[in-house]
């Protein structure tokens, strides 16, 4: 019995070097990497992580070569994955201490981290962000320091499809002026009209950057600038009305099938599958939606941009490039997020693949060689420009929940479990304690 | 093995005879009831083969649509979902294959190491685990039993972060070590309790038997417990096999540089659930991947059925 | 149930047995070298991140930076939460079909397909391969073509003239179709059963023949206790596994537990806490609330496994 004494006590004294580790996982280490003045530069290791398929890792490691060509002491190891895993694998790997040096970010989860101290500010490193839109640089910049800057931009909107419309005889919208009202109106007819073989439209509950659009054309926003909820119930309560009203009138499936639909991402959406003539999603969704549906499909404004007092659609960063806080080499990491987004090299591989480029050089220079759907994003993108007010501020610390209270709810709604006043009550309450604690 | 034959059987015939003469006895005593079928064998048999073929078709049609799934194009899989393909699609295997940044065999492999190693380990360790458990009479059994059984009641996500810190510290992040170690050192409780289980099955005075011919533990274990537990140790080579080729989470975790992915991680990397996904080059991997599991399935099962009934006992 | 009773005093009193009690002399030192091995894992791997999820539990700890002690405030959070509580109800009822029907009809299976008939290996392999593809994301979407709107179910239910429904999508029935996957993957406890049945000795079956019993007697007697400890087995670790079901709600609901909760585990809602939410603290409070639970629920079974299960030993 000796032995398995001793090992117990040795397993105790492991534990708590592990909970020591646990301890300092978080404390910084020495920032180092003195750039070398003279001399040929010392080999370097960084690595970079992001998330996407096949299509994004090839290109982007076809990008990576570049940049080795162009810097061969910097040596840039890839580390990918799908989006359902990144966020597992990056917080483990931040916890462990062992942070890729450049860190791909979600608009959800910048607050998160930053605020943590896991990332470090671009403009301190020297980044050069000359060529990007201001109010695309806001968007990665709390308390004056830029935690992360957008590797491209997309717009909230409505994939529409002409022939479904056709095959209902009911005509297009102008989406510059059309209503709240004409876009359930429009959805119920469409419905009708088809027997139902065709859907008006998607129900759009799930995401919440929909409602965020929703309230800022009255004025008032999701977020606030000091990290607090910024519209009134009444508004949310409506913006679920709207979605009972389609229900009712046929214009979206019910509350079963809209789960299902839901469920099945971008390519199995009522327009992706050709029984649907709208469905809300992002401007660089439309490739994806485009090829599963087999025909030539529309992007419109959502409805009521010009209803109420303002327009409430913004341009939202696809993604973030941003550096840890801890990397041993913030300079080459810098480096390569300036080659990234700042040369026309990359941009040119890399097209629109994260986005609308944010470097309005890059954008020009490389627009040309855009795939017909991607040309399409960017112009609809450039014709919201001059419309488009402001950009909401980066949403607070927690907000990679509010992903999933917003879908949650909505079913309850959708499913007639909470009406919704009672709705947008819990729905406060939730997402109060999501971002307060 | 053929030891074991000649060493065995005589001591056996004593425990074994003296059971099936109490069986017996109270057969004796029991009524005369004979359980016979109304129908001739040939006619039941008949009816189990088409009840079997039945279910088979049951169990087997998801497997149909992701085969047939994985020859059509893309853009068709989610508009088509019928069984019969349009036509015989061979590219999504070749994209597949060659899409990633390595060509797909280079996943397999790293899956193949890391099952291989913790096949060794779990077939190894967790036996001797669970000879000692099973026949060895120690201080503090008890507890050490329930230590184990608790090491898998803690679920793995609040297991993984302190376990990554470990094995950061160990500098093993981006090796197999953090993924075979643990099972050279016989961590998964699951098969030590299989095993126990097992091991309690096989009569004591086979042992008992050995024992008096001046065998020790150690050839207890050997020539007795392993050779008659090879229908247990084959389900554990399966599914350890099995398990270990599908396990994707801890696998995500700790490898990090693409080269070092296995089938799984490669698999998810074709996913982009904000974006447009690769299905039918994923379909066509998930093919390709199980490919080596059934294999690994079809080659253990042969070794399932040898139980005792072929092992020389009776 | 006769025949058993004379098993187990048959087993009794070779317990008794003098030279059973010799052989057991010594063996500590033979433990230690048998469980070395084992004990090496337990201390160098398995305990250490045992130990700091407990730690963990009483900590505030959001991954991103170092934890901070907070006393029982986690635990006492777990008493508060109504979606904490949702998932017990959801994992509960889980637990309670989903295991003894997989283990049923794993156990009638084995039982068909143990002997005595033409291709059954062939069988065997056919009515494995799904739980070959165990959490794989294509099961996921297969499911929910299964069991959608439009899916296989309910063109076969349209055959009879019955309407159906989304039953992955509504919440009332979520849960039951998570319920069939898991019966569906019925292989792995269905080739324990096998192996288990391979271990009984044929003597016993040749003598209960000689005495005239039947297939139903035969079964009674000698294949349903001698199997007893594999039953048990898969028993409690079924239990211990469908407690932390994770993979499979994990893939079909598409990590959300949707719709509206219906298939919120346990688990599921931990991993939430603990990589979306950022509250490791909670996560680990929640992992040990459900140790807690499920030593309880394994302590049950071996004390009831005393007057049902059957060691030839």
């Amino acid at each position: 019995m000796r032995r398995p004494r001793s090992s117990v006590r040795a397993g105790a004294l492991l534990a708590i070097a592990a909970l020591a580790l646990t301890a300092c996982a978080g404390s910084t280490d020495e920032p180092a990497a003195e750039p070398t003045s003279s001399g040929p530069p010392e080999p370097v290791e960084i690595r970079f992580s992001w998330w996407g398929s096949d299509t994004r890792h090839e290109l982007t490691q076809q990008v990576l070569d570049k940049f080795t060509e162009k810097y061969p002491h910097i040596t840039v190891v890839p580390d990918y994955t799908d989006w359902n895993s990144y966020f597992d694998k990056l917080g483990t790997s931040v916890a462990g201490g062992d942070a890729p040096d450049v860190i791909t970010q979600e608009e959800r989860f910048l607050n998160d981290y930053a605020s943590r101290g896991v990332l470090a500010d671009l403009n301190e490193l020297g980044l050069d962000t000359s060529k990007i839109d201001e109010n695309v640089l806001q968007s990665g910049t709390i308390d004056d320091a830029l935690y992360g800057v957008a590797t491209g931009v997309n717009a909230y909107s409505i994939i529409a499809d002409p022939a479904a419309f056709a095959a209902a005889g009911v005509e297009m919208p102008d989406d510059t002026t059309w209503t709240w009202e004409d876009y359930v109106d429009i959805a119920n007819e469409i419905s009708a009209k088809t027997g139902g073989t065709i859907y008006g439209a998607q129900d759009y509950g799930f995401n919440e950057p929909g409602f965020s659009i929703f309230a800022r054309q009255r004025g008032e926003s999701l977020y606030t600038e000091d990290h607090k909820l910024g519209y009134d119930d009444k508004t949310l309560a409506d913006w679920w009305q709207y979605s009972l009203d389609l229900q009712a009138g046929g214009g979206e499936p019910d509350a079963a099938k809209t789960v299902e639909v839901d469920a099945g991402g971008p390519e199995q959406s009522l327009v992706g599958t050709g029984t649907g003539a709208m469905s809300w999603f992002w401007t660089n969704q439309l490739t994806a939606i485009t090829n599963a549906s087999g025909k030539e499909l529309k992007l419109l404004r959502v409805p009521g941009e010009s209803e109420e007092k303002r327009t409430g659609m913004y341009f939202k960063p696809a993604m973030y490039y941003s550096v840890s806080a801890k990397s041993e080499h913030p300079e080459e990491a810098a480096l390569l997020v300036d080659f990234l987004l700042n040369d026309p090299a990359a941009g040119e591989i890399l097209l629109s693949d994260r986005g609308l480029p944010a470097n309005t050089d890059v954008r020009a220079a490389v627009q040309d060689k855009f795939s017909p759907t991607d040309k399409q994003a960017a112009e609809f993108l450039a014709d919201l420009e001059d419309e488009i007010v402001d950009g909401p501020p980066v949403p607070p610390v927690g907000a990679g929940q509010v992903a999933e209270i917003t879908r949650r709810i909505n079913q309850e709604v959708l499913f007639g479990r909470l009406s919704p006043a009672d709705a947008a009550k819990q729905y406060t309450l939730e997402v109060e304690a999501a971002i307060g604690g | 093995m053929t030891e074991v034959h000649v060493r065995t059987t005589p001591t056996d015939a004593t425990p074994s005879s003296s059971s099936a003469q109490r069986i017996s006895a109270l057969a004796d005593e029991a009524p005369p009831v004979r359980y016979r079928s109304p129908w001739p064998d040939r006619r039941r048999a008949a009816l189990k083969h088409l009840g079997l073929i039945a279910l088979c078709a049951l169990m087997l049609y998801p497997l149909v649509w992701l085969l047939v799934s994985s020859f059509k194009p893309t853009d068709l899989i989610f508009r088509d979902v019928s069984l019969i393909p349009s036509e015989v699609d061979w590219t999504n295997y070749s994209e597949g294959w060659n899409a990633l940044q390595y060509p797909f065999s280079r996943y397999l492999m790293n899956s193949a190491i890391i099952v291989l190693g913790s096949l060794l380990g779990n077939l190894v360790a967790c036996s001797m685990a669970a000879y000692a458990f099973a026949r060895l009479e120690f201080r503090g059994r008890k507890l050490w039993f329930a230590v184990m059984l608790m090491s898998i009641m803690l679920p793995i996500h609040v297991i993984i972060v302190p376990q990554y810190i470990l094995f950061a510290k160990l500098d093993w992040i981006n090796t197999f070590l953090p993924l075979i170690v643990p099972k050279l050192l016989a961590t998964d409780a699951f098969f030590i309790f299989l095993m126990v289980q097992f091991f309690r099955g096989i009569p004591r005075e086979l042992d008992e038997a050995a024992r008096l011919d001046g065998c020790g533990h150690g050839r207890i274990y050997l020539r007795i417990m392993l050779p008659l537990s090879l229908p247990a140790l084959a389900t554990t080579a399966i599914f350890t096999f099995i398990w270990t080729w599908n396990d994707f989470f801890s696998q995500l975790i700790f490898l990090v540089r693409p080269d070092m992915y296995t089938a799984p991680v490669a698999l998810r990397t074709f996913l982009d659930s904000t974006g447009a996904s690769s299905w039918g080059p994923m379909f066509a991997m998930s093919i390709v991947s199980l490919i080596p599991v059934f294999l690994a399935f079809l080659f253990g099962q042969k070794y399932l059925v040898k139980g005792i009934a072929t092992t020389g006992i009776k | 149930m006769s025949v058993v009773t004379e098993l187990r005093k048959t087993a009794k009193g070779a317990k008794a047995a003098p030279s059973r009690r010799g052989l057991r002399n010594g063996d500590g030192k033979a433990a230690a070298v048998f469980l070395l091995p084992w004990f090496l894992g337990l201390g160098l791997i398995t305990i250490g991140p045992m130990i700091a999820s407990g730690y963990l539990s009483f900590t505030d700890y959001n991954l991103l930076q170092p934890p901070q002690w907070t006393g029982l405030e986690n635990y006492t959070r777990l008493f508060e939460d109504p979606r904490l509580l949702n998932s017990l109800r959801v994992t509960f009822t889980y637990v309670f079909t989903a295991v003894p029907l997989q283990l049923l009809a794993a156990l009638a299976l084995a039982l068909i397909l143990d002997r005595g008939l033409k291709g059954l290996p062939f069988y065997r392999s056919v009515l494995y391969l799904p739980s070959l593809l165990g959490g794989s994301v294509a099961v996921a979407i297969l499911w929910r073509q299964v069991f959608g709107i439009d899916g296989l179910v309910n063109q076969f239910l349209a055959l009879f003239g019955i309407q159906g429904k989304g039953w992955v999508s509504d919440p009332e029935t979520a849960l039951w179709t998570l319920v069939l996957l898991h019966i569906w993957t019925f292989g792995a406890p269905m080739i324990i059963f096998l192996a288990g049945l391979r271990q009984i000795p044929e003597m016993y079956y040749e003598a209960a023949a000689i005495d005239g019993a039947g297939v139903v007697r035969k079964f009674r007697s000698i294949t349903l206790p001698l199997l007893t400890p594999i039953i048990f087995f898969n028993l409690v670790l079924q239990v211990i596994g469908a407690f932390q079901s994770f993979t499979q709600a994990f893939v079909v609901s598409g990590g959300t537990g949707g719709p509206a909760d219906s298939t919120m585990f346990y688990t599921l809602y931990l991993y939430q806490k603990g990589f979306t939410a950022f509250d490791m603290g909670y996560a680990s409070a929640m992992a040990w609330l459900l140790v807690l639970i499920v030593a309880v629920m394994t302590l049950i079974n071996f004390f009831a496994s005393k007057f049902w299960v059957f060691y030839d030993d």
